[in-house]
């Protein structure tokens, strides 16, 4: 017997697997309490209430979010690609620096961005309490992290070569490690700058779930009170947002030849800078640490957590994360392979967006009206949203690819779904896969948000350690989080190299 | 009166367990044209390499105007320019920014970044590509448009723009026709001053594998298997140097 032999295109489709246990798990747990909360909430989307105070509402909440999550941004951003340089090789090479401070800054960045903003942000809340800078401090603290390590990604696919023949010129350092930099940080702000930007909309509207305010607490505030209709009124309203800044963002031409662009943006990177280093130091000397007296008796506190309650914890965790992980890669690509019309792929489009849009909290609470707590459905929630994501750039690639080996395979006589799946997506999959690595990555991270409403893994014992000053508890929760997404980040990092 | 500019005392090279170089000891001297031949992997890159400070020998000493060449400071080293077999230009820029940074050793940071936004002046970019005979409607065109031929003649003009004294140059008319083989090779062996009035004699090694072209040059190098065969005067090559080393 022939041996089994995995491809790309195969092993795209494999991680469906997981919907077996899960729905399992999710057969067994429905409930019929909520299905007419559910129907509601459905046709609200239809019907979202318009009048004159919702709209002043939103307006308001629109502008505390834009404010958030524009700002979180940009200093993100900006700090992001200062610590993507100096967390790049090329950097360390240039200046002839030991690469023991290089893998020391990257670990130190590693960890700041395995903890989600929702963490920082609960625990920033903790200390200082709710306040409008919290929020861009939460969002940044990670942000910085992300970003940085997509730049020094980017830094990193410089020619060798280049770098040498610009060393050999003898230029000062800092002539030469901007010549070598300058267009691979423009090109990956030009890719990845609106992205992030969404991310940070959308971090800042979970954020608001949480309290810090914004959109986020409308949402939240709107389900909680069944009042469906103002719930859709805010996601739409959240909906025109990501639209209208992305045309935004696609208009703005970053042109670096431009003279007068050139010096505005210069300007804006020194400013925020400037500005975000004066406010780090005032935030420092000028807070009132009153609450932080609690965090010195992090040594005094003990833990009620025991040793197997804990590692359970971390099993539903790690479970959580492969089961969404599964969902997010095979999903879209069996969607868009069964349903290959272009009526369906709208359809589809349309679906994909709403699931990115709607809050995980949100989503898993809509859940939750007829399913009981549990890791599948937490799972399920995770592996939904991150579909959204994955199908977005899925359909991003096979839109742009080249469709000769399709047309080809379509006239020979094989039909649509095998032409689609061999001529078109097969030539996807492998940087599908790699996507999906990061992705993984991403994942890990947000079990801590729907951890924490869906009573499953760490994300729900932080919350409970937070609630009750239990700091002890609270940092063997954050050091747990950690390993785990290093430990994945080590994994997927194998399997991207892998890949690419 | 000693007057090398280039010396290499016993250099060995070695990568992995591969000998790429093999005790070589050379001297160039100030005004001397060398050309060094060899067949493909028989050590011409790494040799070069090796003179211009990119590669660290194994063993073995490099010395710049009689002084090793780790010691030497950032001015003292721009004394040698190269032309990389493989150009290395910075395939995101354009061919004038290409060239301007062939400035960038004479010039502050404010300069580079001036070059990036281009907003620096490109004057003497523009005299060295028009020398390279260079189409001025191809001056503000980014690398990965331009052909073959084009991207070699953007990577001499980088080149020459730094007025060095020394050249290193491998296998620099790769990519280009008779008539601009000739342009470039005057171009290359003959200093060129700011006003292109006054020629005078440039040290250059460069790495070739076409013989018609040895006609400039004072000295030939035969390389095999990282080691030098003979160091002779152009007029002594005769053809039982050439069977030794290919």
């Amino acid at each position: 017997m022939n041996k089994l032999k995995l491809n790309y295109t195969s092993l795209s489709f494999l991680p469906i697997l997981v919907c077996i246990p899960l729905g399992y798990q999710l057969i067994n747990n429905i409930h019929f309490g909520g299905f007419k909360l559910f129907q509601e909430f459905l046709i609200s989307a239809f019907n979202p209430k318009i009048d004159n105070e919702i709209i002043i509402t939103v307006i308001k909440r629109l502008n505390e979010t834009i404010l958030i999550g524009f700002f979180s941004w940009l200093v993100s951003i900006i700090f992001g690609a200062i610590f993507g340089i100096i967390s790049s090789n090329i950097f360390y090479k240039i200046f002839n620096i030991p690469n023991f401070f290089y893998r020391i800054l990257r670990f130190f960045l590693t960890i700041i961005r395995s903890i989600h903003e929702v963490v920082w942000g609960i625990l920033l809340m903790q200390i200082y309490g709710i306040n409008f800078s919290i929020g861009i401090i939460a969002i940044c603290i990670p942000y910085i992290a992300v970003n940085s390590k997509v730049f020094a990604e980017q830094l990193e696919t410089i020619d060798y070569k280049s770098f040498e023949s610009i060393n050999q010129i003898n230029a000062p350092k800092f002539s030469s490690l901007i010549t070598l930099i300058w267009n691979p940080i423009i090109n990956t702000f030009k890719n990845f700058g609106l992205y992030r930007l969404e991310c940070s909309i959308r971090s800042t509207v979970i954020l608001g779930i949480f309290g810090i305010g914004g959109i986020g607490t409308s949402i939240f505030l709107s389900f909680q009170t069944l009042n469906f209709r103002e719930l859709w009124t805010y996601l739409w309203s959240l909906a025109i947002l990501i639209i209208l800044s992305g045309l935004i963002f696609k208009k703005i031409k970053f042109n670096t030849t431009n003279k007068i662009l050139s010096i505005f943006f210069i300007s804006v990177f020194f400013i925020t800078t400037l500005f975000s280093f004066s406010y780090f130091l005032y935030f420092i000397f000028n807070n009132n640490f009153e609450n932080f007296n609690s965090v010195s008796s992090l040594f005094k506190s003990s833990s009620d957590l025991g040793l197997f309650d804990f590692l359970k914890l971390i099993l539903e965790t790690i479970i959580l994360s492969l089961l969404s992980t599964g969902i997010a890669i095979s999903l879209p690509p069996l969607v868009i392979g069964i349903f290959n019309n272009n009526t369906s792929k709208i359809f589809i489009k349309i679906f994909a967006f709403l699931l990115r849009l709607i809050p995980t909290p949100v989503i898993l609470l809509t859940l939750l009206t007829f399913n009981n707590p549990s890791v599948s459905l937490a799972a399920l929630t995770l592996g939904l949203h991150n579909a959204g994501i994955t199908s977005k750039l899925l359909f991003t690639n096979l839109d742009s690819q080249d469709k000769r080996n399709y047309i080809a395979m379509k006239s020979l006589g094989i039909s649509k779904k095998t032409s689609w799946l061999l001529g078109l997506f097969s030539q996807q999959a492998k940087s599908y896969l790699a996507y999906c690595a990061y992705r993984s990555d991403i994942i890990i991270r947000e079990t801590a948000i729907v951890g924490v409403i869906g009573s499953v893994g760490l994300g729900w014992q932080l919350q409970e350690s937070l609630s009750s000053f239990a700091w002890q508890e609270v940092t063997l929760v954050l050091i747990a989080y950690s390993s785990i997404a290093i430990f994945g980040e080590l994994i997927n990092g194998k399997i991207k190299n892998g890949l690419t | 009166m000693n007057n090398t500019v280039l010396e290499l005392e016993n250099i060995s090279y070695k990568y992995k367990n591969d000998l790429i170089l093999n005790k070589i000891n050379l001297k160039i001297n100030s005004g001397e044209k060398i050309a060094l031949l060899g067949k493909s992997g028989s050590g011409k890159t790494t040799l070069i390499s090796v003179l211009n400070g990119t590669i660290k020998p194994t063993q073995g000493k490099v010395k710049l105007f009689n002084e090793s060449f780790e010691e030497l400071d950032r001015k003292q080293k721009s004394k040698i320019t190269t032309i990389w077999q493989d150009l290395r230009l910075i395939e995101d820029l354009s061919a004038e920014q290409n060239v301007n940074c062939g400035l960038l050793a004479e010039n502050n940071f404010y300069f580079a970044f001036k070059n990036l936004l281009n907003i620096s002046s490109f004057k003497k970019a523009h005299k060295y590509m028009k020398l390279c005979r260079l189409h001025n409607s191809i001056y503000d065109k980014k690398i990965i448009k331009l052909s073959g031929g084009q991207k070699q003649r953007v990577a001499i003009a980088r080149s020459l723009i730094q007025e060095s004294n020394i050249l290193l140059a491998d296998e620099p008319f790769n990519n280009l026709d008779p008539k601009l083989i000739t342009t470039i090779k005057n171009l290359l062996l003959e200093n060129v001053d700011k006003n292109k009035t006054k020629k005078s004699p440039k040290t250059a090694l460069v790495a070739l594998h076409r013989l018609d072209l040895l006609n400039d040059f004072d000295k030939v190098i035969g390389i095999r298997d990282g080691k030098i065969f003979f160091n002779i005067k152009r007029n002594n090559l005769k053809k039982i140097h050439l069977e030794k080393i290919y």
